[in-house]
């Protein structure tokens, strides 16, 4: 427990953290309005194909402050101070004090996703006051089920970004493919035009905890983006497996790394 | 020991020159961004000869990865602005190179000479490798347009290197760097495509190397574009440079 209020403590100090939970809480709204206020006459006009996904797509955008949270996490405990410094790292103070390295990582892995939870949550907060302040009543539904779906894609993304950066010790390969990925040039989009087995990447499989309900699915022909291809339970399954595979790859190297190589 | 203003001038830029070519980062990024580009390009290939009904053009299938591409360049900026601020070398560089303007601007210099002959490299064989894939199935090119959608793309990933640098110069440290411009490259813009005017650096950057014919409407022409660019970059050198010079290393 104390190791766990350690890292809560260290994550909310990092200068970073402040831009991660700025646009983890804001840009939803932002993106959910401009994306209503795009669609307002298609919507009162009652043509819009896209009404079910309205609130939802700032939640798909918003995941970038999630993602930066997960590297900076791992990233800030890896940077090497300057050779006045001593050249020291802040993981070998945190492995002196948190002797078993278990338990380091379950305490920055739990912190990591306590503070997405809440970050989504606080998202979801936003979102709904400034969906039905433009739309008014033909604002979409925030069903429970989906924003339970879009809490977990968050939490798993961050812990995504969590375990990658700790493979990789540095933050800037995870981030850039990451914050790629999320954004609408996603390989994982590209990779589905070629093969279908690029929908069972996680965050393609992910997105379909949320984005996508059975009556919005969209005919072949549109070739939209967005087709569902799962159900939103096997998405979050697939999306769970791959971060249970990565989260224990990276336990296992963490374990047995040196900490200075 | 006097040595004049040129030969100095000389040095610094062989300096800087050096320093980026021993950054072990650097060629992991160009030969990072070189296969992904091979990879993307050959599923966009692929993907333009399933589609199948359409016929796919060269340049558009061949340049398609470009919006992928320009991640790897604007790490490359990044770096060679932001690794001297990692471990003390600035100290280091400004004790040897006291001369702070000139320092920074031979360094935008010595990444334009590296930068050109990467992106040279990258798009072209983008473009070879969908002009062998689609041969028979895509519609003719004519030379000269292959040739100035080489320049036009090659000059884009170069002045966005160099607006990488300027901003990394300007921020100090890589991650905050990276998150601000991937952040604009990648989301921002593409999310407000249609609202703004082409007037940014990327929008307007995109008319540099698409080419003319590709059906969208075309608000500038291949040099107002490079133009726009070069104005963005020459400024946001120029501020790097006035904060440089003024700023406790």
């Amino acid at each position: 427990m104390k190791a766990f209020y350690a890292e809560i403590s260290k994550l909310l100090s990092l200068p970073g953290i402040w831009l991660a939970l700025l646009i983890g809480a804001l840009a939803p709204a932002v993106v959910a309005a401009l994306d209503s206020l795009a669609q307002k006459e298609d919507i009162l006009a009652g043509v819009s194909t896209r009404l079910p996904e309205v609130g939802y797509i700032g939640l798909g955008f918003g995941i970038q402050g999630v993602i930066i949270l997960g590297v900076l996490a791992v990233s800030s405990e890896f940077r090497t101070e300057s050779s006045e410094g001593a050249g020291g790292q802040q993981i070998s103070t945190s492995l002196m004090v948190v002797s078993s390295r278990l338990q380091l990582f379950l305490a920055k892995a739990v912190a990591v996703s306590v503070i997405s939870i809440l970050l989504c949550i606080l998202a979801v907060i936003l979102i709904v006051p400034t969906t039905r302040y433009i739309l008014g009543d033909y604002a979409p539904l925030l069903e429970w089920t989906r924003l339970a779906g879009a809490v977990c894609y968050w939490t798993f993304t961050a812990l995504l970004a969590f375990g990658l950066t700790l493979l990789t010790k540095q933050g800037m390969i995870p981030l850039t493919v990451l914050m790629i990925n999320s954004s609408l040039v996603s390989f994982s989009v590209l990779l589905a035009k070629v093969t279908k087995l690029a929908f069972y990447l996680p965050d393609r499989a992910g997105l379909e905890m949320f984005m996508f309900t059975k009556d919005g699915v969209a005919p072949a022909a549109t070739g939209s983006v967005f087709d569902s291809y799962h159900t939103p339970v096997t998405g979050g399954l697939i999306m769970f497996a791959w971060v249970a595979v990565l989260l224990g790859t990276a336990a296992i190297v963490f374990h047995r790394r040196d900490v200075a190589a | 020991m006097s040595v004049s203003s040129g030969r100095k001038t000389i040095r610094v830029l062989r300096a800087e020159l050096d320093k980026l070519m021993t950054l072990p980062w650097t060629w992991t990024a160009v030969t990072v961004t070189f296969l992904v580009h091979l990879l993307l390009t050959a599923a966009f290939t692929s993907a333009s000869l399933q589609e199948g009904a359409a016929v796919p053009e060269i340049l558009n299938t061949g340049l398609a990865s470009m919006s992928y591409l320009q991640a790897g360049f604007i790490i490359l900026g990044i770096l060679a602005a932001c690794s001297e601020y990692t471990g003390g070398q600035i100290r280091t560089t400004l004790t040897v190179i006291p001369w702070r303007g000139r320092q920074l601007f031979m360094k935008h210099l010595a990444l334009t000479l590296i930068t050109i002959p990467a992106a040279l490299i990258l798009t072209a064989s983008g473009v070879l490798y969908a002009g062998w894939r689609l041969g028979g199935h895509a519609a003719g090119v004519e030379p000269h347009e292959i040739i100035q959608a080489l320049l036009g793309a090659t000059g884009y990933l170069t002045l966005t290197t160099l607006l990488s640098a300027a901003v990394g110069a300007l921020l100090r440290r890589t991650l905050p760097a990276l998150v601000i411009l991937l952040g604009y490259y990648f989301i921002i813009s593409p999310w407000s495509r249609g609202l703004l005017p082409a007037y940014f650096p990327d929008t307007a950057g995109r008319y540099m190397y698409l080419p003319p014919s590709s059906g969208e409407l075309n608000i500038l022409t291949p040099v107002q574009g490079a133009g726009i660019v070069m104005i963005w970059t020459m400024s946001l050198v120029a501020i790097a440079i006035v904060f440089y010079r003024t700023r406790d290393a």
